[in-house]
């Protein structure tokens, strides 16, 4: 139990480390070039690893629907959005708001999409989240 | 190297983050479908094909302002050190370990947990120390409060919200 638990923590440490170093790609070039590289640097690595170990395309590659294929550009954004946000907010707030967006939308989509959900615990995270991010802007 | 100042968030930042929060939900839950359909390692190898192919596009789109706008930027900032390339790595080591922690006794919502405390650990530290030629920034009682209860409301909602239902 305790190799997963790192693991999943290890994951957390990882996510950060990137948007740092991507931040600071960024500030020598720009958000969306930062992000360029971060996901050619990322599919070569990627690439090489599925070469050695198998497993990257899979048999019933047609049956896919392409609107799966949706995600990789939405991550364009995303990395981008994170370069340009941690270097003018810093890596905490930049983190804080980013989850938060993360949190209230799952609940939402989960919701939507018929996912049950304890709806007390929802409420009552969705609006200790709203209350830390008026807490994050300017006094006044 | 000089190093910017980094602020308090204002408005449009706050509404650029939780915007970008709501993408990633948007993201996680395409590429999450790619992976129930090709597996873990296609999932992240498409995402990342998909990605470079459209961030090309974009940048062709608006490559004089970008050109103009990198030029100005290493004019200030220095070139970029040969690390700042490598960050893509750390996001395929993220999507095999997400795998493995999730197929875990861990289960979706442990992996969640322990990654947000992973990543509000490390934001903390990259903060006070300015780690990687980023700003640093000290945390005031306003930050510790806003820390305090966006990581109870998200744990709330991970462990008791969604999923275990």
């Amino acid at each position: 139990m305790i190799g997963p638990v790192i693991f999943a923590f290890v994951i957390g440490l990882l996510i950060i480390l990137s948007r740092q170093i991507n931040g600071r790609l960024s500030l020598s070039t720009t958000p969306l070039i930062s992000s360029f590289w971060n996901h050619l640097v990322g599919l070569i690595f990627i690439t090489l690893l599925g070469l050695a170990i198998g497993d990257l395309i899979p048999p019933n590659l047609a049956e896919i629907p392409l609107w799966v294929y949706l995600g990789g550009a939405l991550g364009v954004f995303f990395v981008a959005s994170g370069s340009w946000l941690i270097t003018r907010i810093g890596a905490v707030n930049t983190t804080l708001l980013l989850i938060s967006g993360q949190m209230v939308s799952g609940v939402v989509l989960d919701f939507a999409r018929g996912v049950p959900i304890t709806l007390w615990a929802c409420v009552l995270g969705i609006v200790l989240i709203f209350a830390g991010m008026a807490l994050t802007q300017r006094k006044g | 190297m000089t190093s910017p100042t980094a602020q308090r968030a204002k408005p449009l930042y706050l509404l650029a983050a939780f915007g970008s929060g709501c993408l990633l939900t948007c993201a996680v839950f395409f590429n999450g479908e790619a992976g129930r359909f090709g597996g873990a390692m296609f999932s992240s190898w498409q995402a990342h094909g998909v990605g470079t192919v459209v961030a090309a596009l974009l940048l062709a789109f608006i490559w004089r302002r970008e050109r103009k706008a990198a030029a100005e930027a290493r004019e200030t900032y220095g070139k970029p050190p040969l690390w700042a390339y490598l960050a893509g790595i750390l996001g395929g080591i993220t999507v095999i370990l997400t795998s493995w922690s999730v197929n875990s006794p861990l289960a979706l919502a442990g992996t969640l947990a322990l990654g947000l405390a992973g990543q509000f650990t490390l934001s903390l530290i990259a903060d006070y120390w300015g780690l990687l030629g980023l700003p640093k920034r000290r945390l005031d009682m306003r930050d510790t409060a806003s820390f305090v209860l966006i990581a109870a409301g998200s744990l709330l909602i991970i462990l008791f919200g969604v999923g275990s239902a």
